[in-house]
C-alpha cells in the first residue's frame, strides 16, 4: 500500500497539472486565433508545452517534481517568454500577451510546492518583477497589473498551504497506520503467548502442582514418564521459538504429531533448527507423515524411543528436511510388509503435497525415514 | 577389576547434583569424588584443588572426568570455566538442560570433550564418561546436530563424507547404521566424528584474526558453503 505522504504528493501533482492544463488551453486558443503573430508565438507556446510535459511527466513517473525542471519552467515559460514576446513578437497591447502571462501563475504554483522556501520566494519574486516589466512595456492599466501580480502570488501561497495541509494529513495517516500495524503484531504475539501459557498450564504446570501437593508418588513410573514428556515438550518449545523469526506452521504440525504418540507411550527426542515457512497444506502433510512414521516406530521398533529432527534445507532454498529415526530391528526393504504403512501413507501424503519420502533400513539397523519438501 | 573412574560435577542445581550422586552411587566403575555449584568452588575443594594429587594421592588429575553444566548461574563464561578445569588435567563432559547450540560449539572450541543434554538415561551418561576416561571421544546426537547445523562464519570446513556421517548421526541413527548407509566401517565413521570434533577444537585454539575470518567466509562462499 502507498503511504499517505505519497498519496498527498500525487494529489498535488495532479492538481497543479490541471491548473497548468487550463492555462495551456487558453494559450492554444490565443495562438490559434491570432495567426498574424505566427513564428515567435508558436515557438513560445511549443517551449511552454515542452517544459510542461517534461516537468509533469517526470513528476508523474517518479512520484515528485524535479526542482531543475521547475526552475527551467520559471525561467523560460515565466520570464523569457513574456519578455521575448514584448521585445520581438510585435506585441503592443495587453490582451495579446495575456496567455503567456497566465502561464506564470501555474509556474508559480509548482515552484511554491517544489522548491525549498528561499528558492520558492526568489522564483515568485522573479516572476512578479518580470511580469510587472512585461505589462508595463505593453502599457497595461494598473488594475490589470495588480490583478495579475496578485494572482501570481496567491497561486503560490494557495498551493503552498495545500501542500502543507495534505502532507501533514498524510503523515498523520502513516503514523496511524504504523500504530495499527504494531498493535496487530502485538496482538498476534499476545495470542501466541496466551496459547503457550495455556499449553504450559495444561501440561507442565498441572504436573508440577500435583507433585508439589504431594498427592502422588513422584517415583511412580507413570508420573516419571509424564514428567519426561513435559520436559521434552518444554525442550521442543524452546527450540521452536529460538529462531529470531519463528515460523510456526511446521513446528505446530510436528508438535501435534509428537504429542499424539507420546500419549501412547513413545518417547520422542526432537531437535529443530531454523524451521522454514511453508504453506499450511505442506505443514499438514509433514505433520501427518511424521505421525505415521512415529506410529510405525511405536508399533515395530520395540525400543519405545524415536528421534525426530526438522530443519530448513541446508542449501538455503527455503525447503524443509524432516527425519524420523529409530534404533530398532529394522527390516529387509526388499521383501517385507512392515514397510507397507510407511510406503502407503507416508509416501502418499508427501507426494500429494509436492514432497518426497525416502525410507532407509536394513535388518538390525533401525529405520530412517526422511521427508523432504519440495521433493 | 577395571580401574575406578573418578568423576566431579559442577552444576548450580543442587537437586541435579543430588540426583547424580544417587545415580552414580550404583555404578560400580565410577566414583563421584566432588560436587560443586561453581568452578571456583570445585577448585577450592581439597580433593580437587591445586596442589592435591587426586583422590587417594595417586598423582593423577583430581577427577578423571568433570561433568560441567553449560550455563552456570554465577554468570561465568563457559569457555573460561572449561579452560580453568582443563588445567587440572581432567577431561570435560558438558551437560545442559536445553541444547543451546552456539554455546555447545563454543564449549567444544574451548576444549570440552563431549556434550549431553540432561534427559539421557544413566547408561548413556556412563558410556560417555567411560569413553572420555579411556581417552576416546564421546559423541552424542545433540553435539553432532549442533556441529551439523553450525552456520557461524568461523565453522571449520568439513569434507562431504564427514558431513554425511555427522548429519546421519545427528538424526538419531546409531553410528553403526550411519556407517552402513555411507558404506564404510564403524571405525571409519567414528574417525570422521572424531575428526570433526578435532577440527572444532583446533579452530578454537588460536584466536581468529579478522583476516582469517574473512578468508574463511570467502572460501565458504566459493565452494557454496
Amino acid at each position: 500500500m502507498r503511504s499517505g505522504t505519497h498519496r498527498a504528493q500525487s494529489f498535488l501533482i495532479v492538481a497543479t497539472l490541471l491548473y497548468r492544463g487550463s492555462h495551456l488551453t487558453v494559450a492554444v486558443m490565443a495562438v490559434v486565433h491570432r495567426p498574424r503573430h505566427l513564428p515567435l508565438q508558436h515557438l513560445g507556446f511549443a517551449a511552454a508545452l515542452g517544459l510542461s510535459v517534461l516537468a509533469y511527466g517526470t513528476a508523474l513517473r517518479r512520484g515528485w517534481f524535479d526542482p531543475r525542471h521547475i526552475w527551467a519552467d520559471i525561467l523560460v515559460t515565466g520570464c523569457v517568454l513574456p519578455l521575448a514576446l514584448c521585445a520581438w513578437g510585435g506585441v503592443r497591447e495587453p490582451p495579446t500577451i495575456a496567455w503567456a502571462m497566465l502561464l506564470g501563475g501555474s509556474a508559480s504554483a509548482a515552484a511554491a510546492i517544489t522548491l525549498d522556501r528561499l528558492h520558492a520566494v526568489a522564483a515568485v519574486a522573479l516572476l512578479v518583477v518580470t511580469h510587472f516589466i512585461g505589462y508595463q512595456a505593453v502599457g497595461a492599466t494598473p488594475a490589470v497589473v495588480v490583478g495579475h501580480l496578485n494572482s501570481l502570488v496567491s497561486s503560490a501561497v494557495m498551493t503552498w498551504v495545500f501542500r502543507w495541509y495534505l502532507l501533514r494529513q498524510g503523515r498523520l495517516l502513516d503514523e496511524a497506520n504504523a500504530r495499527a500495524l504494531a498493535a496487530e503484531a502485538h496482538k498476534a504475539r499476545y495470542a501466541e503467548r496466551l496459547e503457550h501459557h495455556r499449553a504450559l498450564h495444561d501440561t507442565v504446570l498441572a504436573t508440577l502442582t500435583t507433585l508439589a501437593a504431594g498427592a502422588v508418588d513422584a517415583n511412580a513410573p507413570e508420573v516419571r514418564q509424564r514428567c519426561a514428556h513435559e520436559a521434552a515438550y518444554l525442550r521442543r518449545l524452546i527450540q521452536q521459538t529460538a529462531d529470531e523469526v519463528p515460523h510456526r506452521e511446521i513446528g505446530a504440525a510436528l508438535e501435534e504429531a509428537v504429542r499424539s504418540v507420546e500419549s501412547l507411550g513413545l518417547r520422542v527426542t526432537a531437535q529443530y533448527h531454523a524451521l522454514p515457512q511453508v504453506p499450511p497444506e505442506v505443514a499438514a502433510a509433514l505433520g501427518h507423515a511424521v505421525r505415521e512414521a512415529l506410529n510405525n516406530v511405536r508399533r515395530h521398533a520395540g525400543t519405545g524411543h524415536a528421534y525426530l529432527t526438522a530443519t530448513g534445507d541446508p542449501d538455503g532454498s527455503g525447503g524443509a528436511v524432516v527425519t524420523v529415526v529409530d534404533r530398532g530391528p529394522g527390516f529387509d526393504p526388499e521383501q517385507c510388509d512392515a514397510g507397507l504403512g510407511l510406503r502407503g501413507s507416508v509416501h502418499g501424503r508427501m507426494t500429494e503435497a509436492g514432497g518426497r519420502a525416502t525410507v532407509d533400513t536394513a535388518p538390525g539397523e533401525g529405520v530412517r525415514v526422511e521427508l523432504r519438501w519440495p521433493g | 577389576m577395571a580401574r575406578v573412574i573418578t568423576v566431579a560435577v559442577v552444576d548450580d542445581d543442587r537437586m541435579l547434583r543430588d540426583g547424580l550422586r544417587a545415580w552414580l552411587a550404583d555404578v560400580p566403575d565410577l566414583r563421584l569424588v566432588a560436587t560443586a555449584g561453581t568452578v571456583a568452588e570445585l577448585l577450592a575443594d581439597p580433593v580437587c584443588g591445586p596442589g592435591s594429587h587426586g583422590p587417594g594421592g595417586t598423582g593423577g588429575p583430581p577427577a578423571d572426568v568433570i561433568l560441567l553444566d553449560l550455563v552456570l548461574r554465577d554468570g561465568s563464561d563457559p569457555a573460561d570455566n572449561i579452560r580453568r578445569l582443563l588445567r587440572t588435567g581432567g577431561r570435560i563432559l558438558m551437560i545442559s538442560t536445553v541444547p543451546d547450540r552456539s554455546r555447545i560449539i563454543e564449549a567444544i572450541r574451548a576444549g570440552a570433550d563431549g556434550y549431553l543434554t540432561k534427559d539421557h538415561d544413566l547408561p548413556t551418561l556412563v558410556a560417555a564418561v567411560k569413553d572420555l576416561a579411556e581417552g576416546r571421544g564421546a559423541h552424542s546426537m545433540e553435539l553432532a546436530f549442533a556441529c551439523a547445523y553450525d552456520d557461524s562464519p568461523a565453522r571449520p570446513r568439513l569434507s562431504p563424507r564427514e558431513r554425511q556421517i555427522l548429519l546421519d548421526y545427528a538424526s538419531g541413527m546409531t553410528l553403526k547404521s550411519a556407517a552402513r548407509r555411507a558404506g564404510i566401517t564403524v571405525h571409519t565413521a567414528k574417525d570422521y566424528l572424531d575428526r570433526v570434533k578435532a577440527k572444532y577444537q583446533q579452530a578454537g585454539r588460536p584466536t581468529y584474526t579478522k583476516l582469517d575470518l574473512a578468508l574463511r567466509v570467502r572460501e565458504d562462499s566459493l565452494d557454496g558453503g
